[in-house]
């Protein structure tokens, strides 16, 4: 059990009741599923209901986040997501944000996923199952979202507003100066308007879609999880993510998520959606993802440096943006280590 | 001077007594932390056996990139004074000093060799 644990049984069951509006609701089995820096999730079951309760530090300002979480969550489930329903959020008693949402079945272990061979036809099906499902949320608009939520402007290429949030995030955090992720970044910033301008509205984007966030069984994908960073954007910011390189769990050699290689991938999305990904767009957000963990490794080395979490792991963190920097090096020259 | 076992032998010691209680520990959290605690380990031990050499090595390669400089004598400072040039190396490429081809491929081998070196002793099984 993590030394960070927010909840506890008793606040599950208070959690449930509240967010069913049943204060007589029995609730049994509280258990710890995963202990995170960011919140605990918890199991917990009434009689008619298999439920996930996932609970914030009550010094978390996070209630305007996870609202946002939570509409989009309800949308994705409405289009039709294989994702978790929805029930409730909102702060208990002590303060701290919660969202109350239904289990899903399934596995989130990214290295089965990756290597199994009883999970080869899995594989296969998981990939078409989350373009699809990708494809259905980012059908859902800025608008159709009823709590503000970070939107490029207007007349902004959602590629160039993210590398910009990027440089502002690198200058807050970084611990010591990292020269590859200034050029990494400099780099996106310099070639994105030689790009052909994008032509699809803006939509809402997962923003965390990964080997880890996602549940599968041996049928493919069952839900994708951990809603908490999605944003207003493009399909390529989803796309190349779940191609990072940390994602890709043992299975470097496999782009998209360890799970198949990139052309399938782009591809499998290509088919459900009707349009073409640009693959010169596509090839600027993976230089630009991999910066974008290279930064979040500063912050979180930062946390334990901050005594805001005193973690070794977090410190040790710190040092992965190096192996991350390599990547975005290769992603640019094409080169590969002799 | 100090006798045996040296700093890195005594690093690996601990390292490998982390391993082996990560390995044997039935608690997922605790293994995980334990391992990491071990990899940590492995870095410093590497760090203290290559990193002054991977630091010398690329004070001549700044002086193309940053102007020359005379490194100072101990390799503290040494150290120190490299940040010092990471961080004019930094304010140049963001005013675009190194957009011009030539000057940019200059700077790409630069990225390129210490980027390697760097993860020869974070992550060597990322070099891959």
């Amino acid at each position: 059990m993590s030394d960070t644990t927010i909840g506890s049984p008793e606040i599950v069951a208070a959690a449930v009741r509240q967010g069913l509006a049943s204060p007589q609701a029995e609730v049994r089995g509280a258990k710890l599923l995963a202990g995170g820096a960011m919140h605990d999730s918890w199991a917990a079951d009434t009689g008619a209901d298999e439920l996930v309760v996932r609970l914030s530090p009550p010094a978390r300002d996070d209630a305007a986040k996870s609202r946002a979480e939570f509409a989009v969550m309800k949308a994705a489930y409405e289009r039709g997501c294989r994702s978790p329903k929805p029930i409730f959020v909102g702060e208990n008693e002590r303060g701290q944000t919660f969202m109350l949402m239904t289990r899903m079945p399934g596995d989130t272990n990214p290295r089965q996923l990756t290597t199994s061979p009883d999970y080869a036809d899995a594989r296969v099906a998981l990939i078409d199952h989350l373009a699809e499902d990708l494809v259905k949320l980012h059908s859902v608009r800025p608008g159709e979202i009823d709590v503000p939520m970070r939107t490029p402007a207007p007349t902004e290429d959602p590629l160039l507003s993210a590398a910009l949030l990027q440089f502002a995030e690198y200058d807050k955090q970084k611990l010591s100066p990292h020269p590859v992720v200034e050029w990494g970044l400099r780099y996106v910033v310099r070639n994105c308007p030689n790009l052909k301008p994008q032509t699809r509205p803006v939509h809402i984007v997962h923003g965390d879609l990964r080997t880890g966030n996602i549940m599968y069984d041996k049928q493919g994908l069952t839900a994708m999880l951990d809603w908490e960073g999605t944003h207003a954007g493009e399909a390529e910011e989803d796309l190349s993510w779940f191609c990072t390189r940390v994602w890709r769990f043992n299975r470097k050699d496999l782009a998209a998520g360890g799970v198949t290689d990139r052309e399938t991938w782009l591809k499998a999305y290509e088919r459900h959606s009707g349009e073409t990904i640009d693959r010169e767009r596509m090839k600027l957000w993976e230089v630009l993802q991999n910066v974008r963990w290279s930064v979040i490794t500063m912050m979180q080395a930062r946390q334990h440096m901050d005594h805001v979490m005193d973690s070794h792991e977090h410190a040790a963190i710190g040092r992965r943006g190096a192996d991350t920097e390599l990547e975005v090096l290769r992603l640019i020259t094409g080169r590969e280590v002799a | 001077m100090q006798d045996r076992p040296t700093a890195a032998e005594l690093l690996d010691a601990v390292e490998g007594f982390l391993r082996k209680q990560s390995a044997a520990q039935q608690d997922r959290w605790l293994r995980f932390q334990l391992l990491v605690a071990s990899n940590t380990l492995g870095i410093v031990r590497r760090e203290i056996a290559t990193e002054e050499g991977y630091v010398r090595k690329e004070w001549p390669m700044l002086d193309a990139l940053v102007g020359a400089a005379k490194p100072p004598e101990t390799f503290h400072e040494v150290e120190l004074a490299c940040r010092g040039r990471y961080d004019e190396l930094c304010d140049a490429i963001r005013a675009g000093k190194f957009d011009a081809p030539e000057r940019e491929a200059a700077l790409v081998d630069f990225l390129w060799e210490t980027t390697v070196d760097r993860v020869k002793t974070t992550a060597p099984g990322e070099l891959r």
